[in-house]
């Protein structure tokens, strides 16, 4: 049984901090004219648009285009975004509308009789889970996929960012700040209770 | 307020995000060429730019036949539609034609990522005719992004695409 303790892992936190001074100074560098220090705050914040345009329901294709707008739309905007949370918020909220722009435009302009280059491609919102090969993350994996949709995609979000940026996942879901952390709580305490009755998992 | 998302996860409930962090990393990664594609779009000299959003992209054509699909990919602006068409040519490199609504003769840039991430990019330009119609031919494959200048450096709004993959 795996033990039950409060630990607030004081180490995350200042990792956390570390990380944001360092977002900081790029953000601060790039309003500057120096854009190549926006690099680094692309392969920070990649995985998490990534996840959040894919949380709704984009081709792969469709994903990566949306996560480029957003970043393209970030440029005439730099001027005004004064903090790495700010910047974190105004991608994701960007990339959601954005997203939302993509899957309403492709509802309204069904293509029939051509062939849809996407058509190839598309693997899906639902990953393959051939490529889990722990038995750990398989087992995981299984249960995950018995949560609500709305559970999947808090937590597949949520689990993307550090805890004190919370609100990012709020305007990531349009969800009330508030409900964020009750609605975390639920969909975990679920995940949590089918795990550790699972024994594939908990006794490893 | 009380706000239980700021309340600290046991370890168990760390462990489980963390696990639910590492599977989606495994089984929907973003694409390895994501970041590249991203840095490329956005190192633009003048970031003053209307985005034109990618809207459509169809392969037509016989797939039996392979090369004598065309790749139409749509991309739709605030000021301006820019709707391009590509071809693989014989000789291993693309033409793409392209038109521009509303028509104007425009300078239409197609900046051409070089061979490595650390090449320089490099550009092509042409000018679009009064039908909004432009042509770039032999273009080499790779990441590409196509900007639309005003001749003169007026006021008229720049557009840039995200960047695509020739």
């Amino acid at each position: 049984m795996t033990p039950v303790s409060t630990d607030t892992t004081p180490s995350a936190e200042a990792g956390h901090d570390d990380r944001r001074e360092r977002l900081a100074r790029c953000l601060e560098r790039a309003r500057s004219g120096e854009l190549a220090a926006l690099d680094e705050v692309v392969r920070e914040l990649n995985p998490l648009l990534w996840h959040v345009a894919r949380a709704q329901g984009l081709t792969v294709d469709q994903a990566a285009d949306v996560v480029q707008t957003t970043w393209l739309e970030l440029l005439q905007r730099l001027q005004e975004i004064r903090s790495p949370k700010a910047l974190a918020a105004w991608l994701v909220t960007t990339t959601r509308r954005e997203a939302w722009r993509v899957s309403n435009w492709r509802r309204q302009h069904k293509q029939e009789g051509t062939e849809i280059l996407e058509s190839t491609a598309d693997r899906g919102p639902e990953p393959s889970e051939r490529l889990v090969e722990d038995e750990r993350d398989r087992v995981l994996w299984g249960h995950f996929q018995r949560l609500s949709e709305r559970c999947r995609t808090l937590l597949r979000i949520v689990a993307q960012v550090d805890r004190p940026d919370y609100s990012i996942v709020a305007d990531a879901m349009e969800m009330p700040r508030g409900s964020i952390g009750p609605t975390r709580g639920r969909c975990l305490a679920k995940l949590r209770e089918m795990l550790l009755a699972d024994p594939g998992w908990s006794s490893s | 307020m009380t706000d239980s998302a700021s309340e600290p996860l046991d370890v168990t409930d760390q462990a489980i995000l963390e696990q639910v962090r590492a599977v989606h990393s495994l089984v929907d990664p973003p694409p390895s060429d994501l970041d590249e594609r991203v840095r490329f779009a956005i190192a633009l000299e003048n970031v003053d730019v209307e985005v034109a959003r990618l809207v459509e992209d169809l392969l037509v054509g016989s797939g039996a036949r392979g090369t004598e699909r065309t790749r139409t990919i749509t991309f739709d602006g605030d000021s301006r539609t820019i709707m391009v068409t590509m071809v693989d040519t014989p000789d291993g490199r693309v033409r793409m034609d392209g038109w521009l609504a509303p028509a104007a003769r425009l300078r239409v840039e197609l900046r051409l990522a070089g061979a490595t991430p650390d090449a320089p990019a490099t550009s092509e330009i042409v000018v679009s005719d009064d039908s909004g119609r432009f042509v770039f031919d032999g273009v080499a494959h790779g990441l590409a992004q196509l900007l639309v200048h005003p001749i003169d450096e007026g006021d008229a709004t720049r557009v840039a695409t995200p960047s695509l993959v020739l």
